[in-house]
């Protein structure tokens, strides 16, 4: 079961570096922030695959803690953006 | 030291699926040309992706694990569409050069509608 989870993180490093990648180049502001967003998601992810991998449920409180600071942050910046032109 | 615990192969296969979803978005967020697409498929493949990784976790977890994982999963399949319809409408609003092009079949399929 090694394996499978050392695949596991190397898709979720995949995933994050897509989204780095396009939260550095991407052209417009939108896609900043949907880069943003599908980073905090695959940190999300990786917290229950680590928390799967260890069998320790300590980390899990923090999913409900980042997919709310993800809205906030999107809901902001889409309001910004909307106000600003 | 890390007690490290074989993962049953039934959470393992939906934790694969789950981060598999997470990949193919990121693709999509790489490979796609406009901001409509991009946000179309990083979007909506996320609390898809986080609720079938939450499944096969809640496998191994038990009950305890499980609540957790649906609080995070039903705050984020509740906040995450939302928040995404705000981002294509200020897209909508604020940058009309990504604007999809007319429907050049339109008078096409009016002509012919009666095949």
């Amino acid at each position: 079961m090694t394996v499978v989870v050392v695949v596991l993180y190397a898709a979720l490093v995949f995933a994050a570096g897509a989204a780095i990648y396009r939260l550095v180049a991407g052209p417009s502001m939108a896609d900043r922030v949907i880069a943003l967003d599908l980073l905090l998601v695959s940190l999300m992810t990786g917290i229950v695959v680590d928390a799967t991998h260890r069998n320790d449920q300590t980390l899990l409180n923090l999913l409900v803690v980042i997919a709310i600071i993800g809205f906030t942050a999107t809901v902001a910046v889409s309001r910004f953006m909307e106000r600003s032109q | 030291m890390i007690a490290v615990v074989a993962m049953s192969p039934v959470a393992a296969g939906f934790l694969l699926a789950g981060v598999a979803v997470v990949v193919l978005a990121g693709v999509g967020l790489l490979k796609l040309n406009t901001p409509y697409a991009r946000i179309h498929a990083a979007g909506k493949a996320s609390p898809v992706a986080f609720l079938i990784a939450g499944v096969g976790a809640s496998i191994d977890l038990g009950w305890s694990g499980a609540a957790r994982l649906a609080v995070a999963g039903v705050a984020l399949l509740i906040t995450l569409p939302l928040a995404v319809h705000l981002l294509f409408r200020a897209v909508h609003r604020t940058e009309p050069q990504y604007d999809p092009p007319q429907d050049v079949l339109r008078p096409v399929a009016d002509t012919t509608d009666d095949i």
